[in-house]
């Protein structure tokens, strides 16, 4: 019984995913419709509970198939935030239609069960069925705009990149199943430790996880999905799928890689490759690769989601700085980056979608002297853009510096010199984006767009909490290093 | 109440930037708001260096704040010789920014919002005794200032704004460069610039592709490389000139006026406090630019016909001055250099104020026909018309020539005097750079305000109140300290001594 009250995050998920089912298949007509209050309530209630599950202590349930720790209830934190931000930003979009609003929930709210249960598991099945169960969703979301070619495009290359990572992943697992003859990470690591494998056989299993997790974080080489999905989705659902898509990638390949292939080291708080092969260094090329390609292909892009999607490439390769130096403020330094971005990315696509439908372009050409048409709007989307990419006075800038400032105390200089020179080229794609919106301001002065009140509450409610993240960023940081340590390894 | 001063200074002009964006109409509203936080900061200002005490090279007014504890970074602001002359220049600079921008009519809500958040940015870069604090603040003066040039500039303000922004953000990513190889170097990590200072890096060094480097080598040029390339410094002074061809007169005042003598005083503090040992061999160079600066702005500044681009290479000349004075490594030099960027700060916000006024009577800059201006484009015998213009103009250009009686004199000749120990060779280059400038200033002087009165200059209107009252403070500061020179002046000799005696 136990066992239920630890996973009741993921019960009332599932709650609420059959509520808002039900009260689509039941409608019929009502003036009234309930189901965003049902979904924000149900995703409420589910916070709720991962908040009180922190007290319950890492422990495994289920068979050791499933892990409520630091890690897991950290990014289940942190899917549900989204999952209620994604709802709240598509109401006010005519993208997506408001007949099918209904549908667009109880995919958001499936997509975030998915998540919270990748995050959870131990066990590599369950990780790899949950992960293609949320990209088989993400598949939907791309491709919700139905009648825009783009968004069918999207989704369809989507789905061909996620067969094809879900392949690789599979296969990597097989053969790591085909070793040590259990699917639970801490088994398999056990296994590791009591017989080391062949240099051969590990390089063949890390290269074709770390392929399929290169899909899924949208790094180098698998990244070419990444600006074309962002593109041709819906932007609302851009904006989760921005996120939701590569945080699931990475709070998998977090357990993956640290619970199997690294041992605690000397010190604290800090950790070892195990075995022959330092894949330490692969990632850290894949991180590399990332912030250049990504920065570079931002500086060419005509279009301002086009663009935000080369920039979520380098800013994968951001993450991973944290990830590949191994200890625990690498890792708080991570989830530090990813709640700040959580709030920047639903902002910047949000106010995205707001343009695209004020002006039907998102062309920077096209978005010309925005800023004087709808001006608390554009001032947000530069704030957003500059926590994005990290440049002060934003709060982006203190994470930037702790990744960095991770790379450099383990002696990856030449990965910060790489880093730096991403954020000098994403600074200046984003200056492309921003003086698009300022340039020609006298030319549009005049008239300015309607105001909504409940769209600027919303950006206020975006800004408000990236402003106390700078200001308390302390005790951001001591939270996710208390996540952090209060993982199981 | 006084223990916070340093703090409300820096948060008043924040908090009126968002109350005037914020404040509904009736549109008067937003303006007195705006003006009203910049002067209450820059009374702030004045008050903390007017309750400084002299005699004492100490940090004084301190303020304290741990931020970001695991990362040693805390909200340190203290005072000293150093910085107070700065605090006193952008408090006079930027109440004037926002009066002279008190009838734009394009979107005067953001230009106050920037000029009030630029002000906000370079007293916190000014006051900062954290590095990290340091560079938090001084990376952002850059954005408000692309704005500024990108919304408000004239017909190419896309391209000179681009290029100012790459040019900033590059010399932002070398400076966070250093940053973190500071940082990274000492053991405990600290940003807290006192625990920092003193050599602490002398006999360090990292590896990057293999090979070895000293640590305050290559941060000692990371930081001057990455200062170099936000103000007008040569070889690397492409953008500004476009700058200056583009921007709204107003933001030149702010740049030339402001963020530039910053750059300089980031530049004093980060080197002498940190990298004494280094400035011993690196003073030659330092002299070079500075002397290079100031014939490659004396020379192009000769050739020019129009008042932007001679703002400009003013500009670059007087910045070759005070590096002349910092790579001295001598009391004299040192503080003239710093005294000069108060005097330059004030006569270069001058000669830019100067030049919005002509702008807004004439519609042009042009002062001279022929070259690449078009015919008839040249006014003259404005003196007549406007006499008040004349004569302040008369004062602006006086000091920025050191001519005796201005602010200007006091800075150039202990520039003068302090370069002449170290190589006396370069003080000749440096006083015939002066006498270059003379001829072309009062080329200038003569082409705009004597001689007969063109169609153009016919038409133009004297001083009104409200400019009159713009101008009033640069002014009169300009003159007083140049006649009583002696508080500023005993303000920043102590620490200038302590910080050249941990080079010597």
């Amino acid at each position: 019984m136990s066992d239920f009250i630890l996973i009741l995050p993921e019960i009332c998920l599932l709650l609420t995913l059959i509520f808002v089912i039900v009260a689509e298949i039941t409608y019929h007509g009502e003036q009234v419709r309930w189901v965003k209050a049902t979904a924000l309530v149900g995703l409420g209630a589910a916070l709720v509970q991962t908040v009180v599950a922190y007290q319950y202590g890492p422990i495994q349930v289920f068979h050791q198939a499933f892990a409520v720790d630091g890690l897991s209830l950290f990014f289940k934190l942190f899917f549900i935030t989204l999952a209620a931000l994604a709802l709240i930003a598509s109401a006010h979009t005519r993208e997506i239609p408001r007949s099918r609003q209904a549908e667009y929930c109880a995919l958001v709210i499936a997509s975030t069960l998915g998540m919270c249960v990748a995050s959870s598991a131990s066990d590599l099945l369950l990780a790899f069925l949950s992960l293609q169960f949320v990209n088989i969703l993400a598949f939907f979301i791309a491709g919700y705009g139905k009648r825009s070619l783009h968004s069918i495009e999207a989704a369809v290359k989507y789905m061909i990149t996620s067969a094809v990572g879900g392949a690789l992943l599979l296969y990597g697992l097989a053969l790591l199943f085909s070793v040590t003859h259990t699917m639970n990470v801490y088994e398999i690591h056990r296994a590791l430790v009591a017989a080391p494998l062949s240099a051969e056989h590990t390089l063949a299993i890390l290269m074709l996880v770390l392929l399929s997790f290169s899909f899924q974080l949208g790094a180098f080489p698998m990244y070419f999905w990444m600006p074309d999905v962002i593109e041709g989705a819906p932007t609302p659902a851009s904006g989760f799928l921005s996120l939701s898509v590569r945080a699931v990638g990475l709070a998998v390949a977090l357990r993956f890689l640290i619970a199997i292939f690294a041992q605690p080291g000397s010190a604290e708080g800090q950790w070892q490759v195990l075995g022959s092969v330092d894949w330490t260094n692969i990632v850290a090329l894949i991180s590399a690769a990332s912030m250049l390609i990504g920065s570079l292909l931002a500086l060419r892009q005509e279009g301002a989601k086009r663009l935000i999607g080369n920039l979520l490439i380098a800013q994968t390769g951001f993450l991973l700085l944290g990830l590949l130096v191994l200890d625990q403020i690498g890792v708080a330094a991570v989830f530090y980056n990813l709640v700040i971005e959580l709030f920047s990315l639903i902002g910047i696509f949000y106010v995205l979608a707001y343009l695209l439908e004020e002006f039907k372009t998102d062309r920077l050409t096209g978005l010309r002297g925005m800023m004087g048409k709808a001006v608390p709007e554009s001032i947000c989307l530069v704030l957003f853009l500059l926590t994005l990419i990290g440049i002060p006075p934003m709060p982006g800038f203190i994470g930037k510096f702790t990744l960095i400032g991770a790379a450099v105390r383990h002696d990856r200089l030449s990965l910060a010199v790489v880093a730096i020179l991403s954020m000098t080229l994403s600074t200046v794609g984003v200056a492309r984006l921003a003086y698009s919106l300022a340039g020609d301001l006298r030319m549009t002065v005049a008239f300015p767009a309607a105001s909504s009140v409940k769209r600027q509450l919303f950006l206020a409610a975006l800004i408000g909490p990236i402003v106390l993240f700078g200001v308390f960023a302390e005790h951001i940081l001591n939270w996710a290093g208390k996540s952090v340590s209060f993982i199981l390894w | 109440m006084s223990q916070h001063l340093i703090t409300l200074m820096i948060l008043l002009p924040f908090v009126g930037a968002i109350l005037q964006a914020f404040v509904p109409n009736p549109p008067g509203a937003g303006r007195w708001i705006a003006l009203a936080a910049s002067v209450l900061a820059s009374v702030c200002g004045v008050a903390l260096v007017a309750s400084l005490q002299g005699q004492t090279a100490d940090l004084q007014a301190i303020e304290s704040l741990p931020w970001i504890g695991s990362f040693a970074i805390s909200y340190e602001m203290g005072i000293d010789g150093l910085n107070a002359l700065l605090v006193l220049l952008v408090a006079i600079i930027f109440p004037v920014l926002v009066g002279y921008e008190w009838n734009q009519k394009l979107g005067r809500r953001g230009v106050h919002g920037l000029f009030l958040l630029l002000q906000c940015a370079l007293f916190g870069t000014v006051c900062a005794q954290d590095l990290f604090l340091q560079f938090f603040f001084w990376a952002f003066t850059s954005i408000p200032v692309y704005f500024l040039v990108a919304i408000w500039g004239g017909e190419e303000r896309e391209n000179a704004a681009f290029r100012s922004l790459v040019a900033a953000s590059i010399g932002n990513a070398l400076l966070f460069a250093a940053l973190i190889l500071i940082y990274y170097s000492v053991e405990p990590h600290t940003f807290a610039l006192k625990e920092l200072a003193g050599g602490r890096f002398s006999a360090r060094a990292f590896h990057l592709f293999g090979s070895e480097f000293p640590v305050s080598g290559v941060a000692f040029a990371l930081i001057g490389a990455g200062l170099a390339l936000r103000i007008p410094v040569w070889p690397v002074h492409g953008w500004f000139t476009q700058i200056a061809e583009e921007a709204p007169p107003s933001v030149l005042v702010a740049f030339a006026g402001a963020t530039v003598p910053v750059a300089i005083y980031v530049f004093i503090r980060l080197t002498y406090a940190l990298f004494p040992e280094i400035l011993s061999s690196a003073s030659g160079t330092i002299m070079a630019v500075g002397a290079m600066n100031l014939v490659i702005g004396g020379i192009c500044a000769v050739a020019q016909r129009s008042l932007r681009p001679l703002l400009a290479f003013v500009c670059l000349g007087q910045v070759g001055f005070m590096l002349l004075g910092i790579g001295s490594l001598s009391s004299a030099g040192l503080v003239g250099a710093v005294y000069q960027q108060f005097v330059v700060g004030l006569g270069l916000a001058g000669f830019a104020l100067l030049l919005g006024i002509v702008i807004d009577r004439v519609g042009h800059a042009d002062f001279m026909s022929g070259g690449g201006n078009k015919g008839e484009r040249s006014f003259g015998g404005v003196a007549v018309r406007a006499p008040t213009v004349a004569i302040v103009a008369g004062i602006f250009i006086a000091s920025l020539l050191g001519f005796p009686g201005s602010g200007g004199f006091v800075g150039n000749a202990l520039v003068m005097i302090g370069s002449y120990s170290a190589l006396p060779g370069l003080v000749l280059l440096a006083g015939a750079a002066v006498l270059l400038a003379a001829y072309y200033l009062f080329t200038m002087y003569r082409h705009v305000f004597l001689g007969k009165p063109r169609a153009e200059g016919a038409e133009f209107k004297d001083l009104s109140l409200r400019e009159r009252a713009l101008i009033l403070p640069l002014a009169a500061s300009l003159l007083a300290f140049g006649i009583y020179p002696k508080p500023l002046l005993e303000l920043v000799r102590p620490t200038v001594l302590t910080l050249l005696s941990t080079v010597k």
